[in-house]
């Protein structure tokens, strides 16, 4: 493995190893990415092995400008209006792909994620290469996110770090949250799954007036994410002080499947499954992340489960692990403060996001 | 029939040795009585606990009672309900002494244990089962059960009301840790309500619309409770204990009202209710089940120790015999199909 200074010099001696195919390193705007030629079959086929990830998990993709992008997918009047906002940017756009990169880029449905990174030696490596360049997080799977080269090596094997050709430093990166994940391809209205920097202004809050309430925006909620079951695993994160309905919401998701049991409280068992819905709680949890991670957090993920997980708020570090492969919708659910129009023993805020 | 018998369903490790309903030896490893005197401190998620104390309680059920395995007639486990990995290291654990010394492997559903654990009499005593009349009425009680039902037979069920939501004692615990009581606090809470007064705070007493009495829920007292609770600055000793007392006492006026009127309405002339779970160590609400049975001429039982209300593996012994007793023990040999079933119900 060569590593060398990031500096205007070094442009074509990575350009040089992309297109040998090696896999290398380098910094964009918000974390360092792994990098291989994307139309490389072999390239792409080492960055899997490198990322420890099963066949078929999608890898975004970075370019030039929308003209490049255009090349690979096709952009809806949704995906092209998100363009002109936010790229270059911390923002990843999923469209429909034109299946001509290399196999194991595109996801299984045949959709891919583009970004058209904010940085400069980015832009001119990729410019003069001509063609798109893997832009996945350059930590290997479920570690955390690298900002500095020695967050990565500290966390890889040998035999990964083998598979590494190039590594190209630019120090410590400002530590800026991954991009903003933002799906185009569903329908008009773009679906956000994993919220970085980039935040979409509209603020999702509703008042809900009962408990029936509470269970039918759950069930509205749900139609907005269910067509990725079996696609992606969804978590609904709940977050919410003690006795606000956080149950009660998962009764009306469970609902919204198709679930016929009653839905109980978990807080005893820790974890109740029904079908395809995992419920879980971590109030009674000494150490609730370990003990999310005990549970079988990895593969109820890898199974592509629906997970309700109630005082999520305890788990943020486990349940942020799975931010690139699953769905997580955060949840809020609080009383209107005393002294607001909306104060009613029986009212609450519900919010959501996928922050 | 000697059995040995494991339970690894939630937080305890337990295995205990019975001779038919006798208890020879019960062996719990708990989390929540280790730790209270720490002022409570969670329960750690079970499964690693379990596998690295396993060996160690079964090996002390048995020399509590000077036994072996070899003396044991069969092996009984809990397949459910509870967390399935939990589970998962008591039925491998059983299976494996199955398969070692050639025994049948029973396999016990958790919550029927509980509701037959009143059943179970210490070594020195024997009860003479013929005295046992059905139907009778069944509840229990507990951190993650909350049940009434009508035994016809054992092993015949039907249930009559149970949760729609919280738990009973999942409730308690969590209006004591609200109120700075610890966890689990359900006991602690029961100490403040003795000198609190029951009447001082009101509280709405769930389901009390519900015309036909058919099920148990405890999330809106729950909610209830956590809003009074906020209204209350600076909370003294007295508060608490009123809190206490009032929560407790609504929380069992529920289970009452919906006894009495399961009681009333049921078309079988019934002797006797079983009360089984960890809320039977609540001697409020024994007191209170004591005189509404009494009134209605039926007999409470419960278990002759406290150590048979919360988790424990002599009453999965107690349910094996109780329940298998006129079988045959061949027809257990069969361990791939012993299976663990998280959401089993009686």
């Amino acid at each position: 493995m060569k590593s060398t200074k990031e500096s205007s010099k070094v442009i074509d001696v990575a350009i040089k190893a992309l297109e040998r195919g090696q896999l290398v390193f380098m910094a964009t705007e918000t974390v360092y990415i792994a990098a291989v030629d994307a139309t490389n079959e072999n390239a792409v086929k080492k960055l899997i092995a490198f990322k420890n990830r099963p066949f078929g998990k999608p890898f975004s993709v970075g370019v030039t400008d929308i003209k490049m992008a255009e090349k690979y997918v096709i952009l809806n009047e949704t995906a092209r209006n998100l363009y002109k906002r936010f790229l270059p940017g911390p923002v990843t756009i999923i469209s429909t792909g034109k299946h001509n990169l290399a196999k194991g880029v595109e996801a299984e449905n045949g959709t891919l994620g583009i970004r058209i990174p904010d940085y400069h030696f980015f832009q001119e490596v990729c410019k003069k290469l001509d063609k798109p360049i893997t832009a996945t997080s350059a930590n290997a799977s479920y570690q955390k996110r690298p900002y500095k080269l020695a967050d990565i090596l500290d966390n890889i094997s040998e035999k990964q770090k083998k598979l590494v050709d190039l590594m190209i430093d630019a120090g410590e990166l400002p530590h800026n949250e991954p991009s903003t994940v933002i799906d185009t391809t569903l329908d008009d209205q773009p679906v956000i799954l994993r919220q970085g920097e980039i935040k979409l202004k509209k603020k999702n809050e509703v008042l809900s007036r009962s408990e029936e309430n509470t269970q039918n925006i759950a069930k509205e909620l749900w139609q907005k994410y269910d067509s990725f079951v079996g696609k992606r695993a969804i978590i609904f994160a709940l977050e919410g002080k003690m006795g606000v309905g956080k149950t009660q919401f998962v009764k009306g998701l469970a609902k919204a499947m198709g679930i016929k049991e009653e839905v109980t409280s978990p807080s005893y068992d820790l974890l109740n499954s029904y079908d395809l819905l995992t419920h879980i709680d971590t109030w009674r949890m000494l150490n609730p992340n370990k003990e999310l991670e005990d549970i079988g957090m990895k593969d109820l993920i890898h199974d592509k489960s629906v997970l309700a997980i109630e005082w999520a708020d305890r788990t943020v570090t486990e349940i942020r692990k799975y931010s690139e492969e699953a769905i997580i919708i955060w949840i809020k659910i609080k009383y209107p403060s005393d002294n607001s129009a909306q104060a009613n023993e029986n009212y609450r805020l519900i919010s959501w996001g996928n922050i | 029939m000697l059995i040995l018998a494991i339970d690894t369903s939630c937080d305890e490790t337990a295995v205990a040795i019975n001779s038919n309903i006798q208890i020879l030896s019960s062996a719990v490893w708990s989390q929540s009585t280790l730790h209270a005197s720490f002022g409570g401190v969670l329960p750690s998620l079970a499964q690693r606990q379990h596998q690295a104390r396993i060996d160690w309680i079964v090996n002390k059920a048995l020399v509590n009672c000077k036994l072996k395995i070899e003396n044991c007639d069969c092996i009984a486990v809990t397949i459910g309900p509870g967390l399935a990995i939990a589970l998962e290291v008591g039925i491998n654990k059983a299976k494996e002494l199955a398969v070692k010394y050639k025994k049948p492997l029973i396999p016990v559903n958790h919550v029927e244990a509980h509701l037959l654990s009143p059943l179970a009499v210490p070594r020195s005593r024997i009860l003479d089962l013929r005295s046992m009349k059905f139907p009778c009425f069944g509840l229990i009680l507990s951190g993650g059960t909350t049940v009434l039902c009508l035994v016809k037979a054992i092993g015949d069920y039907e249930i009559l009301a149970e949760t729609a939501d919280d738990a009973l004692g999942e409730a308690l615990d969590k209006a004591a840790r609200l109120v700075g009581l610890g966890y689990p606090g359900g006991a602690i809470l029961e100490k403040f309500a003795k000198t609190g007064d029951p009447k001082k705070y009101r509280l709405p007493l769930p389901l009390q619309n519900d015309v036909i009495k058919n099920r148990f829920s405890y999330s809106g007292l729950k909610t209830a409770f956590v809003r009074l609770f906020e209204t209350i600055k600076k909370p003294t000793k007295q508060d608490i204990a009123d809190l206490a007392a009032s929560f407790q006492s609504t929380a069992f006026d529920h289970i009452l009202k919906v006894l009495e009127f399961q009681i009333i309405n049921s078309s079988f002339l019934t002797h006797n209710l079983l009360f089984g779970g960890g809320v039977a160590n609540n001697i409020e609400l024994k007191k209170r089940l004591r005189k509404l049975c009494k009134k209605y001429g039926i007999k409470l039982l419960v278990p002759y120790t406290k150590k048979l209300n919360g988790d424990n593996a002599a009453m999965i012994g107690v349910c094996a015999y109780l329940k298998y007793k006129n079988s045959n023990l061949k027809d257990f040999f069969d361990y791939n199909s012993v299976d663990r079933n998280p959401k089993l119900k009686i």
